[in-house]
C-alpha cells in the first residue's frame, strides 16, 4: 500500500512539473548558445571595462564574428575584407606594409595596427577616436579609401545571403539581422584575440629562460622603455609624441584631431610591442622599417624640438650598437607564434 | 484512500496553474498616455525641405535639404511629480512624418513642465553598438570620433563659399566645455491649461522647433557654413538651438 501511495504521489509530482514547464513560452527553435568565459592570462591586469558586459561572449557570436572578419561582403567590391588589412600571420596587422590597401587602388593614411589584446584597450586607433570595440568596424567599413560601403548596404548583403540569418540566430536568438548584432559578433571575435604565449611569457611563467642576449636586452628594456611600453601589455595606453618629423603629405596631427586640444597635437598611440617583429613597418606613417631603424630613431634621429615632445625623450634614448643587439634579441622573444597560428582566429 | 489521491491531484494542479499567474501585489498608479508632436517650423512657418527659402538674420538667404535631431530621456513633472518615458530615445526627422510624434504612459497627474534632453546622454556615447533610434544606420553617428551627432542641419546658401554652396552643421560631442548634449524644461503654455493625463485618455503636447534661432547671435553663412567636430563653433550652435523649442498647444482628452 505503502509503495502504490509513493508511486502515486511522484506521477502526481510529475504531472504538476509537466504542467509547469508548460507555462514557458516554447520557440519552434531553441536557442541554447554555448557561453565562453574570458580567460584574464595569470599576472595581467583587469580590464578597465568589461567589453562583453553587454555582449555575452558565445561559441555561436565568435564564429559569426570570425566569418564577418573574413568576409569580403563587408566592402564594396568584395575585395577587402576585415583581413585585407589585418593578417594573422602579421599578428593582425598589414604585412610588410606603410599603408595599407583600400578600394579603388587607394590607401589608407595610417598605418594598420594589430588587433590583439583589444580587451585592455580603453580607446582604439592610433588617434584614440574610438571609445569602444563595438563600433570600431564602422570607421574602416564606411571609409572611402578602405572597405568603402555603407552600413545599409552590408546588412542588406548579409540579410540576401542563404547562410547569415541561421548564424545569426545561433549567435542571438533569431534571424533578424541588424547593426547591433553584427557589430557585437564581430565584438566578440576580436575582443577574444588574445596574445599571451610568447617566449617572454614562458620566461615570466618560468617555462624556460632567456638567452645572456635576450635577458641584457630585457634589463635594458626594463629600464629605459617600460615607462610607455609597460609591461605585461607592453603598452601604458597613452597617446604620445615621440619626435617624428612631419609627414607635409598627410599633415597628420594625431590625437588633436579627435580632442582639439593643442597639447594633443602629434600625440599618437604608444603600440603594443607585442608580436612587434611581425608588424612593422612601423610608427603611424610606416616610415621605419625595421626594429633598428626603430632603436636608431629613439637613440639618434628623433627630432627635439616639437613643443610637444614628449620629456621621457628630451634626450633621446642613449644606447650602444650592443644594447640595440640585445633589444632586438630582447624584442623578439615577444613573438607570440601560438597567436599568430591558432586556428581559432583563422580564416573559416 | 483514491479520493484522497484525486484531491491531491486537484491541489497540485491548481497550485501548477497558479504558477501561471503573473502575480503583482505593488498596487500600479493609474495611467493615461502622452503624446508629443513635433512640428519644424522657419520663424513660424512650417519647414519644407528642397524648396522653401528661407533668411538668417544677416539677410543671407538658405534652403535646408536635412534637418534631424535626437530627443531624449523625456519627463514631465509637476512640483514633486514626476512621469518618465522609459527607453526614451528619438530621433526627429523632417524627412520622417511618423518620426515626429510619440507617446508614452505617465501616470494620471496634472503637470506644469515638459522636460527632454537634447542630444543622447554620455554613457550611452561610450557604450557600444546601439540599436532602435540610435541605431548608426541613421546616419547620426560618427565612426571617426565615437558618438552621436545629435543634430543635423543641411541645405544651401547662396552666401556659403563651400563646395556648391553648402551648409553643413553636425553637432555632436558628449563631454567637456563644448558639449553638445542639453537637458531642456519647457513650462507648458498656460498655467490652466496643465497637462492633464486621466486614465485610459491620451492627452497631446503640441511643439514647435524653429530653425531660425539655430542662426541667432550673428551666425554668418559666410564664415559660418559647415561645422563637423565638437568645439566653440559648435557650442555657439547649440547654445542657439537649446531655445527653438516653444510648446504651441496642450489639448487634455
Amino acid at each position: 500500500m505503502k509503495i502504490k501511495i509513493t508511486i502515486s504521489l511522484l506521477l502526481f509530482v510529475a504531472i504538476s512539473i509537466l504542467l509547469l514547464d508548460g507555462c514557458k513560452k516554447t520557440d519552434a527553435l531553441v536557442y541554447k548558445p554555448t557561453y565562453l568565459t574570458f580567460t584574464i592570462p595569470n599576472g595581467w591586469p583587469q580590464p578597465a571595462t568589461n567589453i562583453f558586459a553587454n555582449n555575452p561572449l558565445t561559441e555561436e557570436g565568435f564564429q559569426l564574428g570570425r566569418k564577418l572578419f573574413y568576409d569580403g561582403k563587408l566592402s564594396k567590391d568584395g575585395n577587402f575584407p576585415c583581413a585585407s588589412c589585418h593578417q594573422q600571420f602579421a599578428a593582425f596587422a598589414t604585412f610588410d606594409h606603410d599603408f595599407s590597401h583600400g578600394f579603388n587602388n587607394s590607401f589608407t593614411t595610417r598605418n594598420a595596427l594589430p588587433t590583439f589584446n583589444l580587451a585592455w584597450m580603453p580607446l582604439l586607433h592610433w588617434d584614440g577616436g574610438i571609445n569602444h570595440i563595438e563600433v570600431q568596424p564602422l570607421a574602416p567599413l564606411t571609409a572611402t579609401n578602405e572597405m568603402a560601403e555603407t552600413l545599409e548596404n552590408v546588412l542588406t548583403k548579409l540579410k540576401n545571403d542563404a547562410a547569415y540569418p541561421e548564424l545569426f540566430r545561433k549567435a542571438f536568438g533569431n534571424t533578424e539581422i541588424n547593426s547591433q548584432k553584427m557589430l557585437k559578433a564581430i565584438a566578440q571575435f576580436m575582443g577574444s584575440m588574445v596574445s599571451s604565449n610568447s617566449k617572454y611569457d614562458k620566461v615570466q611563467r618560468g617555462e624556460t629562460t632567456f638567452t645572456a642576449t635576450e635577458q641584457n636586452g630585457y634589463t635594458f628594456f626594463k629600464a629605459k622603455c617600460n615607462a610607455c611600453h609597460t609591461e605585461p601589455l607592453f603598452t601604458d595606453n597613452s597617446f604620445r609624441n615621440n619626435g617624428l618629423v612631419i609627414n607635409t603629405f598627410i599633415n597628420d596631427f594625431g590625437r588633436m584631431k579627435i580632442t582639439n586640444v593643442k597639447s594633443d597635437s602629434l600625440k599618437f598611440k604608444v603600440p603594443t610591442l607585442r608580436n612587434v617583429e611581425l608588424t612593422f613597418p612601423y610608427m603611424h606613417d610606416g616610415r621605419l622599417y625595421s626594429l633598428r631603424d626603430v632603436l636608431d630613431h629613439y637613440s639618434s634621429n628623433l627630432i627635439t624640438t616639437q613643443p610637444t615632445l614628449d620629456p621621457l625623450l628630451a634626450n633621446r634614448i642613449a644606447m650602444t650598437a650592443t644594447d640595440k643587439n640585445n633589444l632586438v634579441a630582447f624584442l623578439r622573444t615577444l613573438n607570440d607564434t601560438t597567436f599568430t597560428k591558432n586556428v581559432r582566429f583563422s580564416q573559416p | 484512500m483514491r479520493k484522497i489521491y484525486i484531491g491531491v491531484l486537484f491541489c497540485i494542479i491548481v497550485v501548477g496553474f497558479m504558477q501561471c499567474e503573473q502575480t503583482n501585489d505593488t498596487p500600479t498608479p493609474q495611467q493615461g498616455t502622452i503624446r508629443i508632436n513635433f512640428k519644424n517650423t522657419v520663424k513660424g512657418t512650417p519647414l519644407v525641405l528642397n524648396t522653401g527659402s528661407y533668411t538668417n538674420a544677416n539677410g543671407q538667404a538658405y534652403t535646408v535639404s536635412k534637418f534631424k535631431y535626437y530627443i531624449s530621456n523625456v519627463f514631465v513633472t509637476n512640483i514633486d511629480k514626476s512621469s518618465a518615458e522609459s527607453g526614451s530615445y528619438h530621433l526627429i526627422d523632417q524627412a520622417n512624418a511618423t518620426s515626429q510624434s510619440f507617446s508614452f504612459g505617465a501616470n494620471v497627474e496634472q503637470y506644469s513642465h515638459l522636460n527632454f534632453t537634447i542630444g543622447v546622454d554620455s554613457i550611452r556615447n561610450v557604450s557600444g553598438a546601439q540599436t532602435g533610434a540610435l541605431d548608426p544606420l541613421n546616419d547620426m553617428f560618427w565612426t571617426w570620433s565615437t558618438g552621436y551627432i545629435m543634430a543635423k542641419l543641411e541645405g544651401n546658401s547662396p552666401a556659403s563659399t563651400q563646395v556648391n554652396n553648402k551648409l553643413e552643421y553636425h553637432i555632436g560631442g558628449f563631454s567637456g566645455v563644448n558639449s553638445a548634449v542639453k537637458k531642456v524644461s519647457i513650462t507648458l503654455p498656460i498655467t490652466a491649461q496643465m497637462l492633464n493625463v486621466r486614465s485610459n485618455k491620451t492627452s497631446e503636447i503640441f511643439i514647435e522647433a524653429d530653425i531660425d534661432k539655430w542662426f541667432s547671435n550673428n551666425i554668418n553663412f559666410t564664415t559660418e557654413a559647415a561645422i563637423m567636430t565638437p568645439g566653440v563653433l559648435s557650442k555657439k550652435i547649440v547654445d542657439n538651438y537649446i531655445n527653438m523649442f516653444t510648446i504651441t498647444q496642450v489639448v487634455n482628452n
